[in-house]
């Protein structure tokens, strides 16, 4: 491996903009680090460098531990957004600059010099200042410079940015071509998706100082794990969705399409579906289509792009709507996009009826959806689904709050019984009897019960912890999806009984390990892990009153007895809770 | 270029005409005037009158310290602007603020608080009495005068280029191999370079002319603390306005010379860079 990093974590003042990255880079790979400005992408590039320390965590280079290693000892070349050529020196000073400080003989630093320009295409330009080229020539050079001293990784931060389209595209091609000629590991941050499919081999997404996937650029667009990749790479359409054992459901209409990937076990439950704009169909009737039929809509927008036309489609029946969308309108908007070809079957003008349909629906494997606020009162309702932390997490995870009134919640065996499944993750206010309620409301097959108390801030430390290894695996599938979504340190927080003998301790600390690795394997979730003795409420309430900004996830597989069990850690609830319930599956001989 | 070609800001003209009856006004005609009285002499009254051992030693106290004040300045002025500019401590605002002191300051008073703390009884004056250095009254006193007030002229030339150089061009050196030392001469520096040069030619310009500080430390001694400037104030106290004038030509040549040296040597400097490259 050329590069290793291992727990990487970097904090700016507590708060982490790298957080625990791990990451393997083979010998000669083009790796891009993409995401959002603000997603550590430049920090982590620095780290790599030397020139940003780490605070937690190993780099290693060609199996070299340089976590501790200055930066002009890494052997690394790093090319700058804004070229950072020296001024005052010419071309040729700036090439030779690594090799004068090497003290390299004066005609073994020319011969190194006409390589190097003859590889970026700028021979004879050696004796011009930087102010005499031209931003595309000028990052040539600076891409030179970084190459003079034969590193062993060359690290390119943003290195088109301040370039115009077509010097752009001529600049990318010569440094794929120099990185192939020269077999040189390289790390590549952009912001720009387009430019990571150009260039990568293998793509790495971040956002909010975590690595969220990596993959090569087909993979990670056809088959995203996550509705931040799934958007952040292309367009994309998220649709709510029912998974059922006969295919997947949208709104009213049982489309029963078989996604590109199976769906997890046989639960019956509310999914998030990517649809990419051109994977959809119109037609004028739903006999007519030659895709599986989802909804009719209308036509709202049209835009003529060239090559491609983009249609914005309102659908009839808006619970199949899509969730997100970029223009802000009230109900969201489908996205289309068609070619020439398709344009030339059949013509579409704005404020048409079309039947819509889909060619290739992928399911997200993530657990969840939507958030549905539950109170016994209209009026609490509304309050509980403008909580700001709600709010934020609905916005982050680009899906929708639904609301639902329960007047007989948290009373058992009333006579009104709960109307229909609960989707989603249902959210409810820590009122004193929150317990009974999270019990009522497991009981009638609520998958995840998220407690939020007045005023809770987002958090910054993420506890968790499951009462049986039988929800292990959903535990940790829930707590990585939150914490993709909030820039929080996790800890798994494994707790054994007081009377625990000497003998048995072992296990405990190897449980834990397989814990974290499971989490990091199957979640990509790099967590923390503590091992605690004595009640399992007791202690997670003493956990989390010792600071305030936590949250716990805590995973149950049974309804009967959570009240019971952790009803004092419930009910003096001051941080948000978040109860991931599910049955153990009955396998059936 | 003509002047009536288009351009993109509207009104060149009028602020043309207005830039040269301003400097018309309140630069070239005052110092025409100087150089006429100057030149009404004959030409042996006036070597006799700008040649007098007197006026000899006062040139040399005036310029001498200057010189040596505004070197300081280069220094210890270069050394305030990057602790400044690269670290963060509590008190930094406060410094800041100080460095601009002198320039609010009359003259006088930093000039008498001088003085009484360089006096041979005064603060630090006492302790240095005993080595025999003596700072009041000689050219030592003169020259620290002429230090304080020229400093903030330094630190404020010298810190915006210094805020100015990227960060990114120090860590592209530093991975490049590098030492510390080796950015700082041979990327740091000659970025800065030019900025150093004028905080210096304002430090020294701002000493040559400085009047009322010196006055008070220096003594005034003909011959010993004499300064030009206050060999003018003498010369106009006995009505002597042709004297002054002399003198004050002579001041202007040697001042006019220095600063266009030192410009020069400025350019020179831009285009050796240029040229070494070819």
């Amino acid at each position: 491996m050329s590069i290793t990093l291992d727990q990487v974590t970097k904090r700016y003042q507590g708060v982490p903009v790298v957080n625990d990255v791990s990451l393997d880079i083979g010998d000669g790979e083009f790796f891009v680090l993409l995401g959002p400005s603000g997603s550590g992408k430049s920090t982590l590039l620095r780290a790599i460098a030397g020139l940003a320390g780490v605070d937690h965590g190993r780099i290693a280079l060609h199996g070299r531990d340089v976590t501790h290693v200055s930066p002009r000892d890494r052997g690394v070349g790093l090319v700058f957004q804004n070229y950072a050529l020296f001024r005052h020196m010419t071309v040729a000073e700036n090439i030779e600059f690594a090799l004068r400080v090497r003290r390299m003989s004066a005609s073994e630093r020319r011969k190194r010099r006409q390589e190097l320009l003859r590889l970026v295409a700028l021979e004879g330009m050696d004796n011009r200042l930087p102010a005499q080229l031209s931003g595309g020539q000028q990052q040539r050079v600076a891409v030179a410079r970084a190459l003079a001293h034969k590193p062993e990784v060359l690290l390119l931060d943003e290195p088109f940015g301040a370039l115009d389209a077509k010097i752009r595209e001529e600049l990318r091609r010569t440094i794929r071509q120099v990185q192939r000629e020269l077999g040189i590991t390289t790390v590549l941050v952009t912001h720009d998706q387009e430019e990571a499919f150009a260039m990568a081999d293998r793509i790495g997404v971040m956002n909010l100082g975590r690595l969220l996937e990596m993959d090569n650029p087909h993979e990670l667009y056809s088959r995203p794990a996550t509705r931040f990749v799934a958007t952040f790479l292309g367009a994309a359409n998220l649709l709510l969705a029912r998974q059922t054992k006969e295919g997947v459901r949208f709104g009213k209409t049982a489309v029963n399409a078989h996604p590109s990937n199976p769906g997890h076990g046989s639960r019956e439950h509310e999914v998030v579906a990517v649809v990419r704009p051109e994977e959809i169909e119109v037609a004028p009737t739903r006999e007519t289509l030659g895709a599986i039929y989802l909804a009719h809509g209308s036509v709202e927008e049209i835009l003529f792009t060239g090559a491609l036309e983009r249609m914005r489609i309102r659908m009839d029946d808006e619970a199949a709507a899509p969730l997100s969308n970029s223009n802000g309108s009230a109900v969201p908007l489908l996205e289309v996009t068609r070619t020439q070809h398709e344009q030339r079957a059949f013509q579409v003008s704005p404020g048409q009826a079309v039947a819509i349909g889909v060619r290739r629906i992928h399911i997200l494997p993530t657990p969840l959806s939507s958030f549905t606020a539950c109170a016994p009162s209209e009026s609490q309702v509304e309050g509980l689904s403008q909580h700001p932390l709600l709010v934020e997490l609905a916005t982050r995870m680009k899906t929708r709050i639904s609301t639902r009134v329960e007047p007989c919640l948290g009373i058992p065996g009333a006579a009104c019984e709960a109307e229909g499944a609960f989707a989603g993750t249902t959210v409810i206010a820590a009122e004193p009897d929150v317990a009974q309620q999270t019990q009522w409301l497991l009981e009638r097959g609520a998958d995840e019960v998220l407690i939020l108390p007045p005023n809770a801030p987002s958090p910054q430390r993420v506890l968790i912890h499951w009462a049986d290894e039988n929800v292990r695996g959903a535990t940790l599938a829930v707590a990585a999806s939150v914490l993709r979504h909030v820039a929080a340190a996790a800890i798994y927080v494994g707790i054994l009984p007081d009377r625990t003998p000497e003998m048995q301790r072992p296990h405990g600390v190897r449980a834990l390990l397989d814990a974290r690795s499971e989490a990091q394997e199957v979640h990509g979730l790099e967590m923390r892990t503590e091992l605690r003795f004595g009640d399992v409420a007791s202690e997670l309430t003493r956990q989390l009153a010792e600071t305030p900004g936590q949250m716990l996830i805590l995973g149950v597989c049974s309804a009967t007895g959570v009240a019971e069990r952790f009803g004092s850690l419930l009910t003096s609830a001051r941080w948000p809770v978040l109860i991931v319930h599910r049955a153990p599956e009955v396998v059936l001989s | 270029m003509s002047i009536k070609q288009p351009s993109v800001l509207p009104g060149f003209g009028l602020t043309f005409g207005f830039t040269t009856f301003f400097l018309c006004a309140i630069v070239l005609i005052p110092l025409a005037a100087l150089v006429l009285v100057a030149t009404s002499m004959t030409w042996h009254d006036f070597l006799r009158l700008v040649l007098s051992p007197r006026a000899l030693a006062s040139y040399r106290l005036s310029f001498g310290a200057s010189l040596l004040a505004a070197s300081i300045n280069l220094v210890f002025g270069f050394i305030i602007a990057w602790t400044l500019t690269r670290y963060d401590f509590p008190g930094r605002k406060l410094i800041d603020a100080l460095i601009d002191m002198p320039f609010a300051l009359p003259t006088a008073v930093s000039g008498i608080a001088l003085t009484t703390v360089f006096a041979e009884n005064g603060w630090i004056g006492r302790y240095l009495e005993p080595f025999g250095i003596k700072v009041a009254y000689t050219w030592i006193g003169v020259t620290v005068a002429l230090t304080l007030i020229g400093m903030p002229f330094a630190v404020r030339s010298m810190q915006p280029a210094l805020l100015e150089v990227q960060r990114d061009l120090e860590d592209a050196a530093e991975t490049l191999g590098a030492g510390r030392f080796y950015v700082f001469r041979r990327i740091i520096f000659p970025t800065v370079l030019p900025a150093l040069l004028t905080g210096f030619t304002l430090a020294f310009a701002r000493a040559v002319g400085e009047y009322g500080s010196v006055i008070f430390i220096a003594g005034n001694l003909p011959m010993k603390t004499e300064i030009t400037p206050l060999l003018i104030v003498i010369r106009l106290e006995e009505f002597d306005y042709r004297g002054a004038a002399a003198l004050g030509f002579v001041m202007l040549v040697i001042s006019f010379v220095v600063l266009l040296t030192i410009n020069l040597l400025q350019g020179w400097g831009r285009r050796r860079l240029v040229q070494a490259a070819h």
